[in-house]
């Protein structure tokens, strides 16, 4: 079993130069690695209805909302420096975009309160309350 | 025909209707059901229903219309303007079902297929005609799947109603050859004025009948295959024809409705936190086997990044 040791590094100094870009979480697992036509084969195709956003991805209906990081957090897009490195090393990534906000998509469910991304959006705020200084 | 409604927003259901001639809501009728466009890969399948009075039966015959397939276009386009120009006694409603419609409902988690879609949209197509005051007595549907079964499913959801199902019966009975016009019009307007909401510039329109069998509708759908997103809206995405090129040339995509072997779809689970990113080699690290994480981090797929 391979006792994983090796330390990632996040290159902040790129954070500057990074563009702010336009994020959706997809309810399923694409194997592709690499740029993709976005905007002219899925943006462009969103309906934006009453309460939610539709569109299809293959063919199935996605039913989606847009979240917002946490107040004071931004969204990190990471690259990796190396790519080719191997398990045993350190990892630099790069910062290679940023988001405030992302847009989720649930297959045929509609968005609601209990999806795990926005129920994860809680936890910010909670460590706040219970890993913050206290002051008497 | 005026497809606005449909063109408006063609990644969704859309009805179109005739004004109901009077004469229609005080005398007995017959309505006839046909549908257009039910086997190509490429556009929107139409169900279209037509009616008159069973009284004018013959005068429809004088339209002169036939089994739509048996037409040019150009002939159909003339039967639809006789028809039209009847609206005194004969209307029609229409139920275009977008091509998108079509792959999300066949391709629903709980699969919904080609003949449900097809008899709710011609049961809603009654039903329309009912709840518009049409003193229906006779209903007349021409069929490509068992016929008694589909009669029996209609005449149970209007009992008052006579139901006939034949296969053919678009050559058999006027009002079905004249419903089979309507629909079949719609399909080709819709298919030659079909506007792209994808961002693909100038679209090459050639793309044959739309049947998988023609080698002009596969060269198309070849053309405009993304390797991710699979095709424009135009395609139905459920046939087998769209299905076979995206498994030969797109990229996988798995879904948690997949049905899989559990091996691939377990190895697969294991990588789905946001922090494999981070994590080469998969799975427990050596303390993390030992320690269970709270409900409120597991629900939440939230995993410690120290442990890493």
């Amino acid at each position: 079993m391979a006792c994983n040791s090796s330390v990632t590094h996040v290159q902040l100094s790129t954070m500057g130069k990074a563009e702010r870009t336009t994020v959706h979480l997809m309810p399923c697992e694409i194997e592709h690695n690499g740029s993709a036509q976005v905007s002219q084969y899925f943006t462009s195709t969103i309906k934006d209805r009453k309460q939610e956003k539709t569109v299809s991805f293959r063919g199935r209906g996605l039913r989606g909302a847009e979240l917002s990081c946490p107040q004071g957090y931004t969204g990190l897009v990471l690259k990796e420096v190396n790519p080719n490195g191997s398990d045993q090393e350190d990892r630099t990534v790069k910062v290679s975009s940023t988001f405030d906000k992302l847009t989720y998509w649930n297959l045929e469910t509609p968005p609601n309160s209990d999806d795990m991304v926005v129920m994860a959006m809680d936890w910010p705020e909670l460590a706040e309350a219970i890993h913050g200084a206290v002051e008497d | 025909m005026d497809l606005g409604d449909f063109e408006a927003d063609n990644s969704v259901s859309c009805r179109l209707t005739s004004e109901i001639p009077d004469i229609c809501t005080s005398e007995d009728c017959c309505l006839g059901i046909d549908e257009a466009g039910r086997g190509p890969v490429l556009g929107p399948m139409v169900y279209g229903i037509c009616f008159c009075p069973v009284s004018r039966k013959e005068q429809l015959k004088d339209l002169k219309v036939a089994d739509s397939k048996t037409l040019t276009e150009a002939e159909r386009e003339n039967l639809f303007q006789n028809i039209s120009d009847a609206k005194d006694f004969v209307g029609w409603a229409l139920q275009i079902l977008s091509p998108n419609t079509i792959s999300t409902s066949m391709l629903q988690r709980s699969k919904y297929n080609l003949n449900a879609l097809s008899h709710d949209a011609a049961i809603g197509l009654v039903q329309y005609a009912l709840d518009s005051g049409v003193q229906l007595k006779e209903v007349f549907v021409d069929t490509v799947g068992p016929a008694e079964k589909y009669e029996e499913k209609l005449s149970q959801c209007f009992p008052g109603l006579e139901v006939t199902v034949r296969p053919k019966a678009d050559s058999l009975f006027p009002i079905v050859s004249a419903a089979s016009i309507c629909a079949k019009v719609a399909r080709d307007h819709a298919v030659k004025g079909w506007s792209f909401t994808e961002d693909l510039g100038e679209v090459d329109t050639d793309y044959g009948s739309g049947y998988p069998g023609d080698p002009k509708t596969k060269a198309w759908l070849l053309k405009y295959q993304d390797p991710v997103f699979g095709y424009p809206q135009f395609v139905r995405f459920s046939w087998s024809t769209a299905k076979n090129l995206m498994d030969s040339k797109g990229s996988a995509v798995y879904w948690d409705d997949d049905e899989e072997d559990g091996e691939k779809a377990a190895a697969r689970q294991n990588n789905t936190s946001m922090l494999s990113f981070c994590n080469r080699s998969t799975g427990s690290t050596a303390h993390g086997a030992a320690h269970q994480s709270h409900r409120f981090f597991t629900e939440r797929r939230l995993q410690g990044l120290g442990a890493l």
